[in-house]
């Protein structure tokens, strides 16, 4: 158990150290996410110009709810994770963790939540640079057990991204482009994710039918326990729920690496 | 000009041929425009659910605005998007070389040689977008109003290349322009945006400064409030200032270059 802990943490060294030498990338991202951030509060500025309240909640707590996403996006978001899967399977990368006793997923998952670390600890940096401008803008809640449930919520949502980020990173065994179905399932993930508006302005059966799907647990879910969107009961079935999908998407992710393996052809050594 | 239109054509024809052989591609590519594009009118309706305007204007003055946004992005998408990212990576490894030698301006040539078909055949849902939106606002543009939208429309092109050019051409002096494609893409979120909706120092910044409001609000706004000088002379005005801001950059840019070793 002491030797399998200490080889993933020694591959999550390995993702901290290269992912610090593109700390200026995740830097430029932060920078411009502020950018993106500028047009959040623009446009519901704009809209709550005529009315206190959208969807029973007002500004303060929409632009806050936009500002912890953009905060959770960086610390638990798969960003191209899919796309280094994708490229170790079509370069032949991968054959040497057949050759060794490592979990290709955990060795992966291990260098996720490194490279999670190094962008959520840069996006904080611009953060705190704006922070003087939007602190009027936000109002989070005051009750303890947000913080209780959130934090389940938000390790399990990474589950839920970087699980997904696998499966697309597996579809390299039966395609030999995923680019396209990467970017199509973002757009997906950003609508039902609530990345785009809060899920809860959606009309009340789509909002209900959200619930059910994964999308809701990878950014709305977290992101609405925190920011006082959802009550106490909404929250606990919403973890019994989120649970049940982190369960299903591991099994899938063990069903497309086993299945793809069948097709995987390693050449030379 | 014919000698350019000449090269321009053989360069679509090559690009149309790509797309016949990568059929899939090009249906999974459009698949993924069209998302997007739904995703920018799912957000008008979601809010338009919640209130009756933005910033002064209503559900289909926006979603006129918002089809006007991505009919620029689309063009710019078609015609020059995939050209001019990848003359960020040939001058990275050299393969700049090829277009050195090339008959004509470097910047037309490295900047036009790849057509995206997707882009263009989703212009048309975009302009489908702007038509409907005027016809649900009862608007009954004169031919006039029509080729004034449709140069505007055209200036704002011409402001988004230059933009565009300006930022990859960065990659002469940095070697690497990576996450440009993010910054543009973040940039033109304001475009969907209406200018009453900007103040301070947003409108200073966002209005003034960097021209990524008013590309879309000047064309929108001659099929909204018809024929308008100011907006058509500013719009006209930033066009050929960035046009050419975007020329003498690269050029200066282009002195640096080193083959494969730059």
């Amino acid at each position: 158990m002491r030797a399998a802990f200490e080889k993933y943490r020694q591959a999550f060294l390995v993702g901290l150290q290269s992912n610090i030498v593109y700390r200026w990338n995740f830097a430029v991202r932060g920078f411009f996410s502020l950018f993106h951030l500028a047009v959040v509060f623009i446009l519901w500025g704009a809209a709550f110009a005529g009315t206190d309240s959208i969807g029973g909640f007002d500004l303060r707590q929409t632009l806050t709810y936009f500002v912890t996403l953009l905060v959770l996006q960086f610390f638990i978001s798969a960003f191209n994770e899919d796309y280094q899967i994708s490229e170790e399977i079509r370069n032949g990368l991968i054959n040497q963790f057949l050759l060794k006793p490592i979990n290709y997923f955990l060795y992966r998952f291990s260098i996720f939540v490194a490279a999670r670390l190094v962008s959520g600890a840069l996006i904080l940096l611009p953060l705190i640079g704006a922070l003087p401008v939007i602190h009027d803008s936000l109002s989070f809640p005051s009750e303890p057990w947000r913080l209780g449930v959130a934090l389940p919520a938000l390790a399990m949502s990474a589950l839920i991204q970087f699980s997904i980020a696998y499966c697309f990173g597996m579809l390299t065994f039966w395609f030999l482009e995923i680019q396209g179905f990467v970017i199509l399932s973002m757009a997906v993930e950003a609508v039902l994710g609530g990345q785009i508006f809060p899920l809860d302005l959606m009309p009340e059966p789509i909002f209900r039918a959200a619930q059910y799907l994964p999308f809701y647990y990878q950014m709305y879910f977290p992101g609405a326990i925190l920011t006082g969107r959802l009550g106490l009961a909404d929250a606990l079935q919403g973890l019994a729920i989120q649970a049940v999908w982190v369960a299903v998407l591991l099994v899938a992710n063990q069903i497309l690496w086993a299945r793809g393996l069948r097709r995987h052809t390693a050449v030379g050594g | 000009m014919l000698h350019y239109l000449k090269v321009w054509g053989a360069s679509a024809r090559y690009s149309m041929v790509r797309t016949l052989m990568f059929r899939g591609d090009f249906f999974v590519w459009s698949l993924v425009e069209l998302f997007w594009m739904s995703v920018n009118l799912l957000l008008v309706a979601v809010i338009y659910r919640h209130t009756t305007n933005v910033a002064g204007w209503s559900k289909y003055e926006m979603m006129l605005l918002v089809g006007t946004s991505m009919l620029i992005q689309r063009f710019l998408m078609g015609f020059f998007w995939s050209s001019i990212f990848e003359m960020g990576r040939n001058v990275r490894t050299g393969n700049f070389d090829f277009f050195l030698a090339q008959p004509g301006n470097i910047m037309f040539m490295a900047t036009t040689r790849k057509l995206d078909p997707d882009s263009l055949i989703n212009s048309a849902v975009a302009l489908s977008v702007v038509i409907y939106s005027a016809r649900q606002l009862g608007l009954h543009p004169g031919f006039g109003e029509v080729a004034l939208y449709a140069g505007l429309v055209f200036c704002g092109l011409v402001i988004h290349y230059s933009i565009l050019v300006l930022s990859v051409s960065a990659v002469f002096w940095l070697t690497s322009a990576q996450g440009v494609e993010g910054g543009y893409f973040t940039l033109t979120e304001f475009s969907r945006l209406p200018r009453e909706a900007f103040k301070g120092v947003t409108n200073v910044l966002f209005v003034w400064l960097l021209p990524v409001v008013v590309v879309s609000n000047a064309p929108a706004r001659v099929l909204l409030h018809g024929f308008e000088v100011r907006w058509a002379l500013w719009l006209a005005g930033l066009a050929a200032l960035w046009f050419a801001l975007a020329v003498f950059v690269f050029h200066r840019g282009l002195r640096r270059y080193a083959s494969a070793s730059s």
